[in-house]
């Protein structure tokens, strides 16, 4: 036995067992999800330094699972989300039903990606995939009835990329009569290069769902927001990341053969900039906080995808410090709000406010998560967004420039209005219960506040085993050292420097805000104050995040009217009603099932040429 | 021991219900139970001889091709375990299930459905194949109105309406076979009837696939289908999904395979599958009643094998044979969870079970996953004969058959996980009170561990697929067997 195989066993027994112990014996069942979760990351850390391979036969197939420097970067990501998320459902999750079924869903989630990364053949990575879907799908409507018909669409989009990925490895089984990975990545040159396109394309829009990527997004905002926290940090932070971890292996590993590939890979990486400014755009409107981290993420993603699809060494590097980096700030923010939601109940930006003297750390640990998102130094999200803007200069993709520009612009808006009316503005009287949430839900919100500091610091310590990966992926080698960036004409920045400028501004800020609060000052609340000869009414909405941006809404408004959400549902819609009239083929009256008899009869003879090629 | 057991003893059984019935009513739920153990016993001892080498039976001391013979090869041998050992939960379920008088004919009327099946199956002569056809069907008649009510006896005339008109063409066909051939046992058929006039030979084929086709559920033949399967008895909705069907389809295809085994024939199934599969998976979306909902899934799925069936290869008869075992394992234990979601709920309609997963939680469990597995989610059984069927569609250079058969998944995923839904997620209160019988529960336990078990070792089942889905293909071998 060894790592993976314990990896996996321990994951997807360990779901088994919680569940069964949730119903005999239920205080034991947390610490058991714990140590699942655990172990999985110690086992995770304990195969980094080997290199393992299992292979067993299943069906026909020889089912192969291993480890590579690409998938250890990923399952180190799973397991240490995993493990942070558990920690933090905990307590999050204390006063909820069903929790056996959480946790057993929840960890076949994580199984199934650790599946995922390890499968070194198609067969098993079809098998975790539908089983991660599954699982996720179950928690997804984990919550209520209002979750139903969202759930349900995440299932059916999830089904079209999983179908898709099916048909492509349908299609290169019977192209090469193998499923084994080594095996196709050597005999992909042969099959025709038309045949390449399509499967290339087939497993891009398979994985491109689980990622989110426009226009197969339109599951991803409901289905972030309405799933409970601690999953929607691991569905945000690790599990969307699947779809790149496959988009990363096609773009690399299966599809150098073809030349009208760069075509497909130009189209991909549009996709991805439209997806991040459009996304960026969408979140800027939304008043529920979870909802505007959800289209938050899709925008991030759509970076990640730029950063691959360009496929310079530098902007893929920039597009895996991004994984690892989105895996870490969109679990923080969706762990801080979920603090939030903790402690208020609701996650709506117009009627939360003012919770920063009330819970100082989940407001530190948001603040880390949206200085790593805006890129702004000294966090880990300088060094990406910086790695990505020059790797794109450098290939020449000024458009592209352009629209990440103007998204990660827009961003700041969202960002700075989301961090605002939950924890900035006056305070609420309907607050003033309010307090910290438990030590345990605030431990994985800190480790990974301390984890973006320090990527951003030494950014080296990520990168490295980025390149380990990289060279995996095809021997793509870049310059960096621990807390150096290089660029291609030899400048270079030095973290270390940066550091030092930032903490003396913050220094310096920081003693003008203390000297300036030695003075008295007053806390008011939203109604607190004095208008031009009007009292607000008693009821009336006055927190900050009311119309936050209303003159640029309006302006933005139109271009975003058309939405391709109304045009799948018309699509469903539809669909369901000609479904609903197909039916009635089946009358229920049984002269008319005689009378089909009847006809199929007739028309076998009278077409028996054109069917069976004989003339009766 | 020899194959003749699986037809006598249910027969004899049957007849010997009645007679029970005078002495006690446990006798009579107890015979079937003890027969079919008996049968599941003799079918896994004959299996590995069964597949090993053809074992041919003759009945009253005349050689082929003069009197009848039963055919127990690896396919039969396969299909009578599976016909025997889900008789076997079929008749656990019904246990407490079926409380309701007569509860005799009951059990006489499934011990005559199990010998018609196993009949079909094993028999080597065309006529007796007709035979067992009809007892299987004038059970299967009156056991959709077992209940007596009004739908039920419209739902068992419909049935005998179309189920009529399967066996006129039926008998037509060996007639006119007969009149050219001058011969009833199916190898002796299969090599003479290569000297019989082409189109003579067509409409005996036309013949077939319709009198066939109907018990095939072939669109669009199966009208009676929806009907039979929603107003039978649960457990019977599980007999018919998972023997008579299985049995009928057997029987079409073991005739295609001998006597006209040709590219066109198969192409016309291929579409014909299709077709099927289409129409009922759309329309089962929007059924109203969970137990229609099943019905026309079950249609689906047998379009799905008789997709496989008409790509003809031996992977793809393989991977039908191993599709047809699934689906009676999973389409039983949702007829069996259904059935008893239904009794709670107290109405056949799908909206009546808003949250009876808080009422029934294991019995809801069960349905649950048996919803799972259908759509062919991993790690369950379907999964991987799904993947087969996809794979030797692929094999055989067609694709649109395989993205037409994921479209039909997903539309079946989103009707079967609607319900779901509404077992766990539309009510949050728990009511009730009546519980789901223990007999019932381990029934469909047994089930679930084999889905899983299955779901995690396929070769445990697809080991035996190979030599049946060589059996079905090797007419040479038939005709050397069967004639001796």
């Amino acid at each position: 036995m060894n790592s993976i195989a314990y990896i996996l066993l321990i994951t997807f027994a360990g779901a088994g067992i919680t569940f069964i112990v949730h119903h005999l014996i239920k205080p034991l069942r947390d610490i058991i999800a714990i140590t699942v979760a655990a172990s999985g990351l110690y086992f995770v850390i304990q195969s980094l330094t080997e290199k393992t391979k299992i292979v067993f036969g299943i069906a026909d197939f020889n089912i192969i699972w291993g480890n590579t420097p690409y998938s250890n970067l990923f399952a180190v990501l799973i397991a240490v989300l995993g493990f942070l998320t558990i920690l933090y459902a905990r307590d999050f999750m204390a006063e909820k039903e069903r929790l056996g079924y959480f946790y057993m869903n929840l960890l076949f989630v994580i199984g199934g990606m650790y599946g995922i990364v390890y499968s070194q053949d198609l067969i098993s990575l079809f098998f975790f995939w539908e089983v991660m879907t599954w699982s996720s799908f179950l928690l997804v409507i984990y919550c209520c009835k209002e979750a139903q018909p969202i759930g349900l669409k995440y299932f059916v989009f999830s089904a079209i990329g999983a179908y898709s990925l099916l048909i492509a490895i349908v299609m290169i089984y019977a192209q090469t009569g193998n499923l084994e990975l080594s095996n196709i990545l050597q005999n992909f040159g042969n099959i025709s290069e038309v045949n390449q396109i399509v499967i290339a394309v087939l497993l891009l829009t398979g994985f491109g769902v689980k990622s989110a990527i426009m226009p197969l997004h339109v599951w991803a905002p409901d289905s972030y927001s309405i799933s409970p926290s601690p999953f929607t940090a691991l569905f945000s932070g690790a599990l969307s990341k699947m779809g790149i971890f496959g988009i990363g292996m096609v773009l690399f590993k299966f599809a150098s053969h073809s030349g009208y590939f760069s075509y497909v890979k130009i189209i991909l990486a549009w996709l991805g900039g439209i997806t991040a400014l459009l996304a960026t755009f969408y979140a800027i409107f939304q008043t529920d906080a979870k909802k505007l981290l959800a289209y938050s993420s899709i925008g991030q993603l759509g970076y990640i995808i730029i950063g691959l699809a360009v496929g310079t060494p530098l902007s893929i590097a920039a597009a895996l410090f991004l994984v690892i980096l989105h895996g870490a700030f969109k679990a923080m923010l969706f762990m801080s709000v979920g603090a939030v939601y903790f402690r208020t109940g609701t996650t709506d930006m117009n009627s939360v406010t003012g919770l920063i003297r009330k819970m100082p750390l989940s407001f530190v640990t948001m603040l880390f998560g949206i200085i790593t998102v805006s890129g702004v130094p000294p966090l880990g999200g300088f060094a990406a967004k910086w790695m990505l803007y020059e790797s794109l200069i450098q290939s020449k993709h000024y458009f592209l420039v352009i629209v990440v520009f103007a998204a990660s612009t827009a961003a700041f808006l969202y960002l700075y209005k989301l961090i605002f009316s939950l924890f900035l503005g006056q305070e609420e009287v309907e607050w003033s219960h309010v307090k910290e949430v438990p030590l345990l839900m605030l431990i994985p919100m800190l480790i990974l506040s301390a984890f973006v500091l320090v990527a951003g610091i030494f950014p080296g310590l990520v990168l490295d085993p980025i390149s380990h990966a990289m060279q995996y992926l095809g021997n793509y080698g870049f310059k960096y050292e621990t807390s150096v960036l290089f660029n291609e004409w030899g400048n270079k920045i030095n973290m270390q420097t940066v550091i030092n400028v930032i903490g003396a501004v913050f220094l310096i800020a920081g003693l003008f805000v203390t000297f300036k609060g030695l003075k008295k000052t007053r806390y008011v609340t939203t109604k607190d104050i004095h208008t031009s000869g009007e009292i607000p009414e008693e009821n009336e909405n006055l927190t900050y995040a009311v119309d936050f941006y209303k003159p640029f809404e309006r302006a933005i408004a139109p271009a975003l009217k058309a939405s391709i959400d109304k045009i799948y549902t018309a699509i469903g819609n539809n669909l369901e009603q000609a479904f609903d009239f197909l039916r009635y083929v089946y009358t229920g009256n049984g002269q008319t099932y005689a009378m089909y008899v009847v006809l199929f009869l007739s028309l076998l003879i009278l077409f028996a040429e054109l069917i069976f090629g004989i003339k009766l | 021991m020899s194959p003749v057991h699986f037809i006598a003893i249910p027969l004899f059984a049957a007849f010997l219900i009645p007679l029970a019935g005078k002495v006690s009513k446990e006798l009579v739920k107890i015979i079937p139970g003890l027969v079919l153990l008996y049968l599941s016993f003799v079918s896994v001892t004959l299996f590995p001889i069964g597949t090993h080498h053809p074992v041919v039976e003759i009945i009253a001391g005349f050689k082929p091709p003069f009197g009848i013979t039963l055919y127990y090869g690896a396919i039969a041998a396969f299909l009578t375990t599976l016909i025997t050992l889900i008789g076997f939960v079929i008749w656990l379920y019904s246990y407490k299930f079926i409380i309701r008088e007569p509860i005799e004919k009951y059990y006489m009327l499934f011990m005559m459905l199990i010998t018609g099946s196993t009949g079909i199956v094993l028999t080597g002569d065309i006529f007796n194949l007709f035979v067992f056809f009809e007892i299987t069907s004038i059970a299967a008649y009156s056991l959709t109105a077992f209940l007596r009510d009004r739908d039920g006896a419209e739902a068992a005339f419909k049935y005998l309406l179309i189920g009529s008109f399967a066996s006129t063409f039926f008998l037509l066909a060996i007639a006119i076979i007969y009149a050219n051939v001058h011969t009833l046992n199916l190898a002796d058929i299969a090599v003479k009837i290569q000297d019989v006039p082409v189109t003579t030979r067509l409409f005996v084929l036309i013949l077939f696939l319709i009198g066939l086709g109907i018990e095939s559920e072939m669109f669009p033949l199966n009208g009676w289908a929806p009907d039979a399967y929603s107003q039978a008895p649960s457990p019977v909705g599980a007999v018919f999904g998972g023997i008579v069907v299985k049995a009928a389809v057997y029987s079409l295809m073991r005739i295609i395979f001998l006597m006209f085994n040709s590219h066109d024939v198969l192409h016309f199934l291929l579409v014909m599958g299709i077709i099927t599969m289409l129409i009922a998976e759309m329309s089962a979306m929007k059924q109203q009643q969970i137990k229609r909902m099943l019905a026309f899934s079950s249609i689906g799925q047998m379009g799905l094998v008789i997709i496989a069936f008409g790509i003809g290869t031996e992977p793809s008869v393989r991977a039908a044979m191993f599709q047809m075992f699934n689906h009676a394992l999973i389409k039983s234990l949702l007829f069996f969870s259904a059935g008893y979601l239904v009794f709670h709920s107290g109405s056949k309609k799908i909206s009546a079970l808003d949250g009876l997963g808080h009422d029934k939680p294991i019995t809801s469990f069960f349905f649950a996953f048996g919803a799972l597995a259908i759509i062919g989610l991993p790690p369950f059984s379907g999964f991987w004969s799904k993947l087969y069927i996809l794979l030797s569609i692929a094999d055989a250079g067609l694709m649109v058959p395989v993205v037409l058969i994921l479209i039909s998944s997903i539309i079946e995923a989103v009707y079967y996980l609607r319900v779901v839904s509404r077992l766990y997620f539309y009510k949050e209160e728990a009511t009730d009170v009546r519980r789901t019988p223990v007999s019932g529960l381990i029934a469909m336990g047994i089930l679930t561990v084999v889905i899983l078990l299955v779901g995690f070792y396929p070769n445990l089942i697809l080991n035996w697929m190979t030599p049946a889905a060589a059996d079905l293909l090797n007419k040479a071998s038939y005709i050397k067997f069967g004639l001796f």
